[in-house]
């Protein structure tokens, strides 16, 4: 049905949407940190994601891959967004000037993490409104899921 | 005849067009920052429209299927989701709904009287 793997695909955009606001939290909180998991300067974190596509082996699936196209649900139609994976950005790290760092090399330089304020602060407002966009979605797919119940009364 | 016409099932067809239609856009909408990713839209109301006058035959056979938009991307990910695009055709699709819904509603409401329901 329709409706109810619209309010899915809607679903799988918040996970993600969420998943991208995750690691832009981590990357601000990180913009300063010299020494991470690894005793490196932190890197940014990108999140890459990927159209969910095909049908799964799930029940639901099967079922209406089994009941064909005849239900108007159409064949091979995608299922919403995943998260791929989170790579580490390789873009080169900051060297700045402070000789007073505990972690300055001899010529007092200290490799400062690859992360822009300005490019997170941008990357958060696109996912929050993405985010929003996707909540909008699944209302919308709610209001035309209960108009047809309103049919049976 | 029996008792649903070839409106009634016209009707129906538009119902699930315009489902799997909302389905297209949330994917879309979900879809809005995934690099290279092409938009989908159903296109069900030609193919109804077309059949309309083939009697109830050739209108329960119309099935709406997804397709890709393949026009030019303007986004320098290669997606191409128009995120103010996919919510005025939301807005659009909801409301064709909202109005295929409350004419079969109508009917159905005439057939219960004519059954002699309430």
């Amino acid at each position: 049905m329709g409706l109810f793997d619209a309010i899915g695909i809607s679903g799988s955009g918040l996970t993600a949407e969420r998943m991208r606001m995750d690691v832009t939290s981590e990357n601000l909180a990180n913009a300063e940190t010299t020494k991470a998991a690894n005793g490196q300067p932190y890197r940014r974190k990108e999140v890459v994601l990927q159209e969910a596509g095909g049908a799964g082996n799930d029940f639901a699936s099967v079922l209406s891959s089994v009941q064909g196209g005849g239900s108007g649900s159409g064949a091979g139609v995608a299922n919403g967004v995943k998260v791929s994976g989170i790579v580490e950005d390789s873009s080169p790290l900051k060297r700045i000037y402070d000789p007073g760092h505990p972690d300055a090399d001899k010529n007092g330089y200290v490799t400062m993490p690859n992360v822009n304020t300005v490019t997170e602060m941008t990357d958060l407002i696109s996912s929050s409104r993405a985010y929003e966009a996707n909540v909008t979605a699944m209302q919308t797919a709610k209001t035309m899921f209960s108009k047809t119940l309103d049919l049976l009364r | 005849m029996g008792l649903f016409d070839t409106t009634q099932i016209g009707l129906e067809r538009a119902l699930s067009g315009s489902a799997l239609r909302q389905q297209a856009i949330s994917q879309n909408i979900a879809n809005v920052n995934t690099p290279g990713y092409r938009r989908q839209d159903v296109d069900f109301a030609s193919a109804l429209h077309a059949a309309w006058d083939g009697g109830q035959s050739a209108v329960s056979s119309v099935n709406p299927t997804q397709q890709a938009d393949m026009s030019s991307v303007m986004r320098a990910d290669g997606s191409s989701v128009d995120i103010d695009q996919e919510a005025s055709t939301q807005a659009e699709n909801g409301l064709h709904y909202e109005a295929i819904e409350s004419v079969m509603k109508t009917r159905i409401s005439i057939l219960k009287s004519a059954i002699g329901g309430s």
